[in-house]
């Protein structure tokens, strides 16, 4: 299987992550539930893996690195922990509904600091415009999952700095491919998936919180720490880690990390832009699609998508999938972003690319296309 | 021998206490703290040589790592000591 959808998971793994993973289940029981060996390995690879994320993303203290099981449930924590029942919520057009949905659950005022595809100087200015007095606070994407779209992400943090209205990062697409460096950016929350550009397993995930920042637990229990005490503690990590870990996927997800780290966020990009720009060309080149990505690929990472203007994209997503090639077609849970972009009637067929794939990959899409478009 | 328990809120915090304590060149141990020393529940202690305590909460106190409590145990018999040692 040649494998394009990278933005929803990372199917290719480094081997180490598989490696790690199954050590752990041989090896590790659960960190902070006892003094025995095995909860000890378990408890010193939980917080080596704190502490590599810590380095990589510019958190002061471990501590302020919570693990979740996906972005969606951090994006869930960082909400719910800052935006009150009906509160004033500024976003970007182009979230998720991961962000958006909790929002709406919230009954959240929420003005879209709307602005058009890969513009970036008129997304500051939107968020710009309506930051201010009475924003409970900002939520952005770093980089849109459908389009590749990479957000000003430090303008916008500087401008929520200056005003006081704390930020949430959805870092869902960037982590592991863009550099984001939490204490400098004063974030209050950075939400990030394990399993996409950290590439480790389905079901990690983290929440990096910013100091000081009050945290809201969406879960009570056991945190094997003040078990005297019936309120969860009110440090982290605990507070919002209750119950017991995924010790397998968070030793998965140091594999993960280490990959990245070594491999360098830098290097992983530039591959997976490359990759992109080839497929730009040579979508462009077929006669019926249409292809969102600027000369040069300006303001945009290694997502992809397109439009078959004759076509159906769930046709052409199914076509690709019979020829052995996995993409995703859709509104790939961002109504948002399709609004903003123009492509709410039709979704888009859309490639994600990771440090596995290869030239010749795009070539076999791009020889498959013409006959599914005719 | 004789030897001290600092006391930490969390397995993690204690984890963060043995990193600073070893860039100082200190050997510790991280355990379950003894449930008679602590009336809040489960929790963990670093474990360090009597002689080296005062490096260590230097060290603690210089990234901000305060310990919740901390004892002596003198041949097997625990008694608190004061964070005011330095």
């Amino acid at each position: 299987m040649i494998y394009f959808d990278s933005a929803a998971t990372t199917f290719q793994k480094p081997p180490a992550v598989a490696s790690a993973m199954q050590e752990a289940l041989k090896t590790m029981s659960s960190p902070g539930r006892g003094g025995y060996p095995a909860a000890m390995r378990a408890a010193e690879t939980a917080f080596q893996c704190r502490s590599e994320l810590a380095e990589l993303f510019g958190v002061g203290n471990p501590e302020r690195v919570v693990f979740t099981s996906n972005a969606t449930h951090g994006l869930n924590i960082a909400i719910q922990s800052l935006v009150p029942p009906g509160g004033r919520v500024v976003v970007s057009g182009y979230e998720h509904n991961a962000v958006t949905r909790p929002l709406e659950a919230l009954k959240a005022d929420v003005v879209t600091a709307e602005a058009p595809l890969f513009d970036q100087q008129a997304v500051i200015a939107a968020f710009d415009r309506f930051v201010g007095p009475g924003v409970d606070a900002v939520v952005c994407n770093h980089i849109s999952n459908v389009f590749g779209f990479i957000l000003p992400i430090e303008k916008i943090a500087a401008i929520c700095q200056e005003r006081g209205v704390p930020m949430i990062i959805d870092a869902s697409q960037s982590a592991g491919v863009l550099r984001l460096e939490m204490d400098r950016l004063g974030a209050a929350f950075i939400a990030m998936p394990g399993h996409k550009g950290l590439y480790g397993p389905q079901g990690t995930g983290v929440l990096l919180c910013g100091e000081n920042v009050p945290v809201k637990p969406l879960m009570q229990g056991g945190t094997g720490s003040l078990s005297m005490q019936q309120e969860m503690p009110d440090f982290l990590p605990d507070r919002l880690e209750a119950g017991t870990h995924n010790v397998p996927g968070i030793a998965g997800l140091l594999a993960g990390v280490r990959f990245v780290r070594q491999r360098g966020m830098t290097d992983i990009l530039d591959r997976e832009r490359r990759l992109t720009l080839l497929a730009v060309e040579g979508l462009r080149a077929i006669p019926g699609v249409k292809v969102f990505a600027m000369p040069g690929l300006r303001a945009q990472a290694g997502v992809l998508s397109f439009v078959p203007e004759h076509k159906d994209v769930e046709e052409i997503g199914g076509g690709l999938a019979e020829s052995g090639i996995a993409v995703r077609s859709g509104i790939h849970c961002a109504p948002f972003a399709h609004r903003s972009a123009g492509t709410l009637d039709t979704g888009t067929v859309r490639l994600s690319f990771s440090d596995f794939n290869t030239r010749e990959e795009v070539y076999r899409l791009l020889s498959v296309l013409p006959g599914l478009l005719r | 021998m004789d030897y001290y328990l600092i006391l930490a809120r969390s397995v993690t915090y204690a984890q963060r206490m043995q990193w600073a304590l070893e860039r100082v060149g200190l050997r510790c141990q991280i355990y379950r703290a003894p449930r008679e020393l602590t009336d809040l529940g489960c929790a963990y202690a670093v474990q360090l040589a009597a002689a080296d305590l005062k490096t260590a909460l230097i060290a603690l106190h210089r990234e901000a790592l305060d310990p919740v409590q901390i004892f002596l145990n003198q041949r097997g018999i625990f008694r608190e000591v004061g964070h005011d040692l330095l």
